[in-house]
């Protein structure tokens, strides 16, 4: 059985990005869930030093009301 | 020590321009009036989430160099000033024109990426 996971290449390697911004709401939407979590790098393929990055960037953007702490969700 | 920094600061949107741009002015006094003070106004957006009773601001960026002395007496500043809703200080990192990754380092992060995938085999 293949246990090997597909070969995906990290978004940010492939655009050439050196540091993830925390200002870039459009960018950074792209890696949380509906519900406004972070998206585990098995299922975006984001290297391990960009999903250091992208973390701390997406804890800074919803600290800025740019993106949402929590979506999706009945009150 | 001098060192670049970035601030984005959200405002009341109640607030007019003019006193947006007086605060601002007022904040970047308690810096010495940085130089090279770069200001990307963003201007009235809506929150992703509402903040109190608000549910838009007006966003600024400034990015300044500045000692990290003068930086205490700045952030109480606008700490004490009832008409900015959230401001993020950070330590500006992202070096405008920054080189892209080269060639190498880019064949660097596929191979490491190969030799992990071999690990988990």
């Amino acid at each position: 059985m293949n246990m090997r996971r597909p070969n995906k290449t990290c978004p940010f390697c492939e655009t050439r990005v050196r540091f993830v911004d925390y200002k870039d709401d459009r960018t950074l939407g792209r890696f949380i869930t509906d519900h406004g979590k972070i998206l585990p790098s098995r299922l975006s393929g984001v290297c391990s030093r960009h999903q250091r990055q992208l973390s701390t960037a997406i804890k800074r953007a919803r600290y800025l009301a740019l993106i949402p702490y929590i979506r999706g969700m009945q009150s | 020590m001098t060192r670049q920094y970035e601030a984005v600061y959200v405002f009341d949107s109640t607030l007019e321009d003019a006193a947006i741009t007086d605060k601002l002015g007022r904040f970047h006094g308690l810096l010495g009036n940085p130089a090279d003070l770069k200001l990307d106004h963003w201007g009235r957006r809506q929150l992703a989430y509402p903040i109190g009773r608000r549910e838009s601001g007006y966003y600024v960026v400034a990015r300044f160099d500045a000692d990290a002395a003068a930086l205490p007496e700045y952030e109480r500043a606008i700490k004490l000033d009832d008409g900015i809703v959230r401001h993020l200080i950070t330590v500006f990192e992202h070096e405008v024109g920054a080189p892209p990754m080269t060639e190498e380092e880019l064949a660097a992060a596929a191979r490491r990426r190969e030799e992990e995938d071999e690990d988990e085999e």
